[in-house]
């Protein structure tokens, strides 16, 4: 009994030692702290500015009315009257139009056929072109919206001439315009805006991203000055892995329970993003992914070996983890490998599980598969971390083998390491 | 020694720092290589298909089952029928369905005594692709159905079909997607995303080389080598980087316009071009970050801060115009956004230098940068006065 007690204590001695000093190297790094506060603290903020408004209003169109009849200029003026776009040019020809397109003066242009009144007289199917320029979607979604909500529009206009003139009126004409009408409900993003959709899922990868570099750099550098995390305490005897994982996983859980309060909360009451959830239930989420992040962070900062390399090697990653959120292209048409790749990352989860949870309002049963997913992952991340600290330590224990045994290849392939190293730095 | 052989020898010694540290050909060209096949796999359908919409069918007729039916062949949608509609709306709240459609109770008997039942629907618009496709998609649906019950009523009247063709759609539009013609999501983030990731490693590898000069001491070899002169030192590293990177771009360029045959209006060449500008421009503002900052540990954080913006400020995806004015301003301080209204004018409408001229500037006013702090960089270079990591 006396014995169990020793172990208990001298663990949380042991604990308790790791992780103040860790906390110590956290808030003793300059750069380190220029990752957590400045990325973890403005990003988020400076994200929110960029997308402040997030729906793109009045895209500029011009149009080419060769027919100039009464139904084109009504038509021109209730797209004139749609949020999506305004009608910045009336062109006499097709070729003034596309000039203006080029010169990036309108992004779209709506085209009446000189037969356009004539059809319509004719009781006919007239159509009209929309031309749009692809290089944002957002301009060819609010030109062919506003131009399609126009369509809807006027043909139940004429519809209603139509059927007066076949001898159907009242109810009968509406009944027969619209025999079904239709109600749209748009609950959680009513003007299709890209800051609510976009920013949910940047809060949380920015809390992994920022996490990540900054463990591997603290990481990169213990290692560069040959004081690597992963030496285990030498009274130990090679055992204590789960203590020093836990210990300074505690440090950076700490640290990042503050951000993440900030972020998932704080932020998106300053810019009044919907915050539907229960706060104790993105609580829990919350705690859930900076688990599963730490360990994450720590799994895969043993590929750093010196400080700087997380940037060159893993920057890349930010913006594909974005994409495999599956907040833009939708997960059900992710291609099988990456969809399995996304398994990889913990934002995959999290995001979509903060997304439903703080924007649509979702309970912890909604978010119930995603809950579990996090914990799954936790636990392999640490199991990994463990296995990659006790392969570290091995790597330390034969430090000077593997050197050799580098500069043997070397020069068994041509190349002469010493002298490369001259060149480099001089003698 | 001259200065052309000066130049040469830190061209050699940057060729041997390559071969002791692999880090710079990764991180270069395996990055860049990954990304190129991530997002040409990655989008490889160009539009969603088979988007789950969830169905609460009420009514149980043969209008309803149709109508399901139809829409479940759509190429877009995939119907997955619900027995209530609080099952569907938790779904849709878990993000596993992109809309939700009602039917009501007696649709099929309302529509026979022209009692115009009202159907439903419900759209998920936090996904974004997914939900406004799917909307798109039961938009076109609700009025197919409306025009076939249209149909059957005009047809039991004794019209003709082109007579009830004019009455059910009176207006009809079509439309042409300048640029991307098929409406593909991959050609359209593709076309800035990669040069995009390769701007962020241009930033990224130029600091770091730059950076580890000071870190490991090595600077003032650097300059004795380079017979102390500052600007042979840069040129040397940068004909070796500019080499690297250029015919890294000009891959991508060919690999996109010509091997993925992705639609280009105007010259492939020309698109080399942008992509060179673009490279030399980064270079610029890297060698602007270590220069004013010569402390490689946060002039990397700094780099990686600003490279990761230059995508969202580059107006590709929101368009700078819909952001606030004074965000609006910023965006000129990114090659990216430069290349991006290069590109439109070539790749989309193909307007050739008249389009292009005033962005081939802009780029070009960025090589400007470094001048200003040329100096303070030889300085932290001789002295290596700054922190070290």
């Amino acid at each position: 009994m006396a014995q169990k007690e020793t172990y208990i204590k001298s663990w949380l001695k042991d604990f308790w030692g790791i992780a103040t000093h860790e906390l110590r190297q956290i808030f003793s790094d300059g750069g380190v702290l220029l990752i957590f506060i400045v990325a973890g603290l403005v990003y988020p903020l400076l994200y929110n500015v960029i997308y402040l408004n997030g729906v793109l209003n009045d895209t500029p169109i011009a149009i080419v009315d060769e027919a100039d009849c009464a139904q084109s200029r009504r038509y021109t003026r209730e797209l004139d009257a749609t949020r999506e776009v305004e009608v910045a040019y009336r062109c006499v020809n097709m070729d003034e139009a596309r000039r203006l397109m080029q010169e990036r003066k309108v992004n779209g242009i709506v085209l009446y056929p000189r037969d356009f009144g004539e059809k319509l007289a004719r009781m006919e199917t007239a159509t009209l072109s929309v031309y749009c320029d692809m290089s944002s979607f957002l301009y060819y979604k609010n030109a062919l919206m506003a131009a399609n909500h126009v369509m809807l529009h006027e043909i139940g206009q004429i519809q209603i001439e139509r059927y007066a003139a076949a001898g159907f009126t009242g109810a009968e004409a509406a009944a027969l315009v619209q025999p079904i009408p239709y109600e749209e409900n748009n609950p959680y993003n009513n003007a299709f805006s890209y800051s609510i959709f976009l920013i949910s899922a940047i809060l949380l990868l920015i809390i992994q991203q920022t996490m990540f570099y900054g463990m591997s750099l603290l990481a990169g550098t213990m290692r560069e000055r040959n004081r690597s995390f992963a030496s285990l305490p030498d009274t130990l005897e090679g055992h204590g892995i789960g203590r020093v994982i836990l210990g300074r996983g505690a440090a950076y859980w700490t640290v990042y329970l503050a951000i993440s309060l900030y972020i998932a909360f704080i932020v998106p009451a300053i810019f009044g993003l919907p915050q539907r959830g229960n706060y104790w239930d993105i609580l829990l989420l919350l705690l859930f992914f900076i688990t599963d992040c730490v360990f994450f962070s720590m799994t895969w900062s043993t590929f750093i070996t010196r400080r700087e390399t997380v940037f060159v090697l893993f920057l890349f990653m930010s913006p594909i983890c974005l994409f495999l959120t599956g907040t833009s292209w939708p997960v059900t048409a992710f291609p099988k490998f990456w969809k399995l790749f996304s398994y990889i990352f913990p934002t995959t989860f999290g995001c979509q599980a903060y997304i439903n949870m703080s924007t649509a309002g979702g309970d912890l049963l909604a978010a119930r598969s995603q809950l579990f997913a996090l914990t799954l992952q936790t636990v392999i991340y640490y199991f990994l971390a463990s296995v990659m600290v006790f392969i570290e330590n091995r790597v330390m224990k034969h430090r000077e083998e593997i050197e050799q045994r580098r500069d043997a290849l070397a020069a068994r392939i041509g190349i002469d390491r010493t002298e490369d190293a001259r060149i480099i730095a001089g003698e | 020694m001259g200065t052309w052989h000066e130049i040469w020898a830190v061209v050699r010694r940057e060729l041997r720092i390559f071969r002791q540290r692999p880090v710079y050909l990764i991180g270069s060209i395996g990055t860049l290589a990954f990304c190129a096949i991530f997002f040409l796999t990655f989008f490889r359908d160009g539009l969603p298909h088979d988007l789950p919409i969830g169905i609460v069918d009420n009514d149980r007729s043969s209008l309803s089952r149709n109508f399901i039916q139809q829409l479940d062949a759509t190429q877009l949608g995939k119907t997955i029928v619900y027995e209530t509609f609080e099952q569907a709306r938790e779904d849709m709240i878990s993000g596993k369905l992109t809309s939700i459609c009602v039917i009501p109770e007696g649709m099929y008997a309302d529509v026979s005594a022209n009692r115009r039942p009202t159907f439903t629907y419900y759209l998920n618009s936090l996904y974004f692709v997914g939900g406004a496709l799917a909307y798109k998609d039961i938009l076109t649906m609700i009025n197919l159905t409306n025009g076939a019950v249209q149909r059957q009523v005009l047809r039991a009247k004794g019209m003709n079909e082109r007579e009830i063709m004019g009455r059910i759609r009176p207006i009809d539009i079509d439309t042409h997607q300048i640029g991307n013609v098929t409406t593909n999501y991959g050609y359209y983030l593709t076309n800035i995303m990669l040069p995009g990731i390769l701007e962020m490693i241009v930033i990224i590898i130029v600091i770091y080389s730059l950076g580890a000069e000071l870190k490991y001491g090595t600077s003032r070899h650097l300059l004795r080598v380079s017979g102390d002169s500052m600007l042979n030192a840069l040129a040397g590293k940068l004909i070796v980087y500019t080499l690297l990177f250029f015919s890294m771009g000009l891959t991508l360029v060919v690999l996109l316009y010509h091997w993925m045959h992705f639609p280009i209006a105007g010259s492939l060449w020309n698109m080399a071009l942008a992509i060179f500008l673009l490279v030399l421009a980064s270079e610029a503002i890297a060698i602007f970050i270590i220069g004013c900052l010569p402390v490689p540990r946060l002039a990397l954080s700094i780099g990686a801060l600003y490279s990761v913006l230059g995508f969202s400020l580059s107006g590709f995806t929101l368009p700078i115009e819909a952001m606030t004015p004074w965000i609006q301003g910023w965006s000129a301080g990114f090659p990216l956004r430069h290349y991006y209204l290069f590109y439109v004018q070539e790749v989309i409408f193909g307007a050739g230098f008249a389009g292009w001229w005033q962005e081939v500037i802009h780029l070009l006013v960025f090589l400007l940068l470094p001048l200003a702090v040329l100096p303070r960089l030889k300085k932290a270079f001789i002295y290596q006065n700054f922190p070290k990591e």
